[in-house]
Formats: structure tokens, sequence, C-alpha cells
């Protein structure tokens, strides 16, 4: 009875000022769900790290297991929904498991070089003076090293694996949030209610926390996306190059270098091509919905983005 | 204005030698050992002669402290001295110079086709907002960033190499072609592949960019008087906005030709296409350590100069800007 009463006024509320109703959260969830891609984004991120992480569960085969009496077996074939490689490897399974490292490896990476580089940024911005121009001149230098050439060689410096892979991604991918938040900061440690806060004995790691960190939130989160659809592709590439996961492990990037052997044709003059298009075509479907759902977000989480629709 | 370009290009010395250092560490931190391609092609010598190791390694100074070294290597660099490549046994310089204007070629010509679709694509859905036509080019932009470059790469080498075998698939040129005319449309054919790959994610970005410039320009007063005086739509466009919209295009443009050497390597390798990347990804891959080193801070400063180049051509072309009061970052 409470309830409905209160949305009455609620309602009534908002047809006089005209203004939707809600808290800030309760708006950019509205807002959020008003954009189409961005909740097919959703829908299908969801799905995919259901499908990765839950999926194996419920198949008896493993991504290493060879069955011999189908190799190169096509698609929709008996007991290989996608085909089957050289040996005799499950595609389908294959890319279930794979899914999972580079769905993994890109998640990890882009949260903590999000953090690093939430941090940084904090610092730069707030403490200002020489350390602003420090950091922020080794910014610059870091984003003008040719970024390809020296994830190839890190690759190589931190060896190969799951683990490294997350480092090399994390150390080159700090940057461009460091320089958004530095300089979100930079403005608002001049706005009114810092200063209030300074003159009434605020100490300085309690403002940053509750006054700065909160309206930087929104951006974070906005680049987080970001930064996972380039940690995805870079790591899919650098497997693909043979510099990333190493087989026999899978990831969506190792199984394409896998199948190139194959791209011209097998002995036999057949031409595997699932072998080539389906990990790939994952790749594509995941970082596209990332990037689908990042849009969605940065117009749900940015007031003053008005819907233009 | 000079004095603006001067104090710019004074800006880059300090940040040269930053990046070198840090190319210099990481390439220090590699696996491998500079003397392991020689012991390699050479085993019984080595094993015959165990002092001769020692030996090389005092020639060629291996054992010198890091700091040391790497005044060697910028000294080398700035007589124009980049060492031997230990896997072609030819200098560097020759190996770079040699691989460049194939990764010219490649580049620019991407450079050309991302220009020329992407310039109609973005000003056409500015023009026509939320249209049909708008909205697929959003749709077709997104596809376009979420493209793994080598994976579309290999698409296109099955569908056009092997399926319908319309082009070649790697290479630069068939071997035995002769005839100026024939070698013409043989490197055509070798180009367009990787062309297009490259230049296909960079049209996506641009797009996007061009499109969102033109439409602030778009909803400027002096667009509207330019109406309301009776001229037609095309000229408005082409003749008002497009002007003022090209300021900030110009300089994403430039921004992005380091883009176009790091995309390269990918697709370079995938083509088998002999450039620069190619040849990068090779040194690094066999701890050719002088050619590795060198490629890459070639990259460098290719990328610190376009840096440049956009700086410089931002207030160049936007008589705007007052040179003081631009602020950085």
């Amino acid at each position: 009875m409470a309830f409905s009463l209160k949305k009455k006024y609620d309602d009534l509320e908002q047809e006089i000022s005209g203004l939707p109703v809600g808290s800030y959260n309760q708006l950019v969830f509205k807002k959020f769900l008003k954009h189409k891609l961005a909740c097919l984004g959703a829908v299908v991120l969801i799905t995919l790290i259901i499908f990765t992480f839950v999926g194996p569960l419920f198949v008896d085969t493993a991504y290493d297991d060879m069955d011999f009496s189908a190799i190169f077996a096509p698609p929709l074939s008996e007991n290989h929904f996608l085909g089957t490689d050289e040996i005799g490897h499950d595609v389908f399974v294959r890319i279930m498991y794979g899914g999972r490292i580079s769905l993994l490896v890109g998640i990890i990476s882009s949260v903590v070089s999000t953090l690093i580089g939430l941090i940084i940024g904090l610092l730069s911005g707030f403490l200002g003076g020489i350390w602003d121009k420090l950091l922020m001149r080794f910014v610059d230098i870091m984003l003008s090293i040719p970024l390809f050439p020296v994830l190839l060689i890190l690759s190589l410096v931190f060896g190969s694996g799951v683990f490294s892979i997350i480092m090399v991604l994390t150390v080159f991918g700090w940057m461009r949030v460091t320089r958004l938040v530095r300089g979100m900061t930079l403005s608002l440690r001049e706005s009114e209610y810092v200063m209030a806060s300074k003159t009434m004995g605020q100490n300085q790691l309690m403002i940053i926390l509750k006054h700065i960190l909160p309206n930087v939130i929104p951006i974070v989160i906005v680049t987080t996306t970001l930064n996972l659809s380039f940690a995805i592709l870079s790591e899919s590439s650098l497997s693909y190059l043979g510099l990333g996961i190493q087989p026999p492990m899978p990831s969506w990037g190792n199984m394409l270098q896998g199948s190139m052997s194959y791209i011209l044709g097998t002995s036999t003059g057949q031409n595997p091509w699932w072998l080539t298009f389906f990990p790939g075509f994952f790749i594509f479907i995941t970082v596209l919905n990332v990037n689908f759902l990042g849009d969605g977000l940065r117009d749900a989480l940015d007031p003053k983005f008005v819907s233009e629709s | 204005m000079k004095s603006y370009f001067l104090k710019r290009t004074l800006e880059l010395i300090p940040i040269f030698f930053v990046i070198s250092f840090i190319i210099f560490m990481l390439l220090n931190a590699m696996p491998g050992d500079p003397l392991l391609q020689m012991r390699m092609d050479n085993p019984r010598a080595f094993a015959q002669d165990p002092e001769r190791l020692a030996e090389l390694r005092e020639y060629y100074r291996l054992d010198d402290p890091l700091i040391v070294k790497y005044f060697d290597w910028l000294k080398n660099i700035f007589v124009g001295d980049l060492g031997f490549s230990s896997q072609y046994k030819i200098p560097v310089s020759e190996l770079i110079f040699s691989r460049l204007p194939n990764t010219l070629l490649l580049t620019v010509t991407a450079w050309i086709i991302g220009l020329v679709l992407a310039l109609p694509i973005g000003i056409y859905a500015a023009v026509r907002k939320y249209s049909v036509f708008d909205y697929s080019t959003t749709i077709f932009a997104f596809v376009g960033i979420s493209l793994p470059a080598f994976w579309f790469a290999l698409m296109a080498i099955i569908l056009f190499g092997v399926i319908l075998q319309w082009l070649p698939i790697s290479g630069i040129e068939t071997y035995g072609v002769t005839g100026f005319w024939n070698v013409f449309v043989d490197k055509l054919q070798h180009l367009i592949m990787p062309a297009i790959v490259l230049g296909f994610v960079q049209v996506a970005f641009w797009v996007r960019y061009i499109r969102a410039a033109l439409l602030e320009v778009l909803d400027q007063d002096y667009i509207r008087t330019a109406y309301a005086k009776g001229a037609k739509e095309t000229r408005v466009i082409m003749r008002h906005a497009l002007r003022n919209a090209m300021i900030p295009i110009i300089t994403i443009i430039a921004l992005d030709i380091p883009y176009f050497f790091g995309g390269a390597l990918i697709v370079e390798t995938v083509f088998a296409w002999p450039g620069m990347g190619r040849l990068m990804y090779n040194a690094v891959l066999a701890s050719d350590y002088n050619l590795a080193i060198n490629c890459l801070m070639f990259l460098a400063i290719i990328t610190l100069l376009s840096n440049l180049l956009a700086d410089v051509l931002y207030v160049v072309v936007d008589p705007r800007i007052k040179l003081d009061e631009r602020k950085r970052g």
C-alpha cells in the first residue's frame, strides 16, 4: 500500500516537473535499458561468460582429448558441433576453454591496469606541481612508444603463460586512464565543495576518497570496457603470433595460429575453414559486444549527456 | 610560429633520450644472447675453441656495463652505424632501407584507401544525421573497431585467395614476372588485400571522428547564416562546414600515422609482406639484437615525429589558436 502510494506520488511529481525521478543509480539503469545495442552487448557478454566458465562443466570432452576417428570433421558432424582439427580436437570444446583464458586475461588485465591508472591519475591530479609534471611527462613518453612491437618484446621478456601475458598487457594499459582521471581531478580540485572540505580541515586522503573518487568512477568504468576490448584483441594477436598463451592450452588467438598451417587446405585437399573462422568469430563477437556495452555505459553514466532519442 | 615549432622540436630531445633508454633496457631484458646465432651457424668452431666465445664477447664488448653500452649505441646511431644483423649478415641500415619502401607502399595505400572511404561516408553520415545511413555507419564503425585485423586478413585469404582464387595469398611479387606493365599489375594484385585489411580498421575510427567533427560545425550560427542567404546545401557543406571541420580531422589523421606502422606488423606477418613490421617481428623472434633495437627505435622516432606533425598542423590550420594559451593533455 505504502509502496503504491509512493509510486503514485513519484508519478505525479514527474508529471509536474517533466523530469525523470529516481536515484542516480536508477536513472543510470533506466538510461542504460534504453540503449538497445548496450543491452544486447550485456546479454551477449553474460551468455559468453556462462558459456565459457560454466559450459565446460557440462561437457565430457577435455580440451586436449583427441578423436582419431574424426580428423578434420566439418562443423555439424556427429559429436562435433563445430568440427575438429588435425588431431581430432573438438573445436567447440576448445572454444569454450579458450574463451575462458581469453576472457580471464582480458578482464584481469583491464581491471588491474584501470586501477593502476586510476590511482596514478588521482595522485597526479591532486598533488599537482612537480609530481604532476613528472608523471604526465612519463605518460606522454609511454604513449609514444610503439605499442605492439613493445608488447611483443615484453612477452618474450616475461615468458609465455597466463600470468605473464596479464603482466604485459597491464604494464602498457594504464596510461589513458591516468590522463583522463588526472584531467578530471584537476578540475574537481578547484570545485567549491572540495574547497569547502579543505577549509573545514578534512585531510587530503579523505577528500580524494569522498569527493573526487565518486566523480571519476563513471569515466573509469567506461575506460575499463575500452581497456577490456583492447586487452582481448592484444592477447589474441600475441597468441596468434605465438608469443601469448602456449598450446596445448587453448586460447582463441593460438587456435587461430594452429589453423594457419591448413589455410591453403590439407594434404587431402580439404579446406578446413572452420578452424580459422570460429575462434576469430568469437573474438570478434566478444570485442564487438564489449564495445556496445561501453558505449551504452558512457551514455548512461554521463549526467551531462542528454538522450537525443 | 617559428618559435613554437622550435620549442616543440626541442622538447622532443629529452623525450628521445628517455624513450631510447626504455627501448634499450627492454631489448637488454630480452632472453637470448647476441652471439647465439653465431654459435648456431658454426657450432664446430666454437666446440673446438672454447676460448673463442670469450674473445668474441670481449671483441663485441658484451660485458661492458649497460650504461656504457647504451651510450655506445646512441653514438653509433648518430654516426649512422646501426651494426650488423646476425640473421641476414648484412648491415642493419641496408636492411631497413630495403624494407622501408615496401612498408611505405603498403601503409600509404592503406592510408589513401582509408581516407577515400572515410571522408565521404563520414560527411554523408553527419549531413543525414539519424538517417538509416547514419545508423548503419555506426554499426559499421563498431564492426570495424572490433575486428581482429589478423582474423580479417586470414578470412580474406581463405575467401579471395584460396576459394575464389582471385588474388595471390602472400608476398609482394610473383617470381619471374617481367615487363613494366605486368610487374605493375602483379604488385597491385599482391597489394590489394593487405592494404584493404590495414585501411579498414582506420576507416571505422575516422568515419566516427569525421562525423562528430562535422556535426559540431553544422551547429554553428554561420552555417545557418549561409543557408539563410540561400546557398545550396553542397556549397554550404563543402565551403563553409567542411573547411572548419577539417582542422581536427587533419590532426587526428596525422596522429594515426604510427598506428599504420604498428598495424603493419601484423598484416605484414599474415601476408608475408617483406616490410619493416615483419622484419622486426622476425628480428625479435630470432634475438637479432641489432636489427630489433634499431627497428624499434625507428618506429619510435616515426611516432614522435607524427605527434610533432599533428601538433604543428593543429596550429597551422587553425588561426584561432593562440600559441601560449594552448594547454597540454
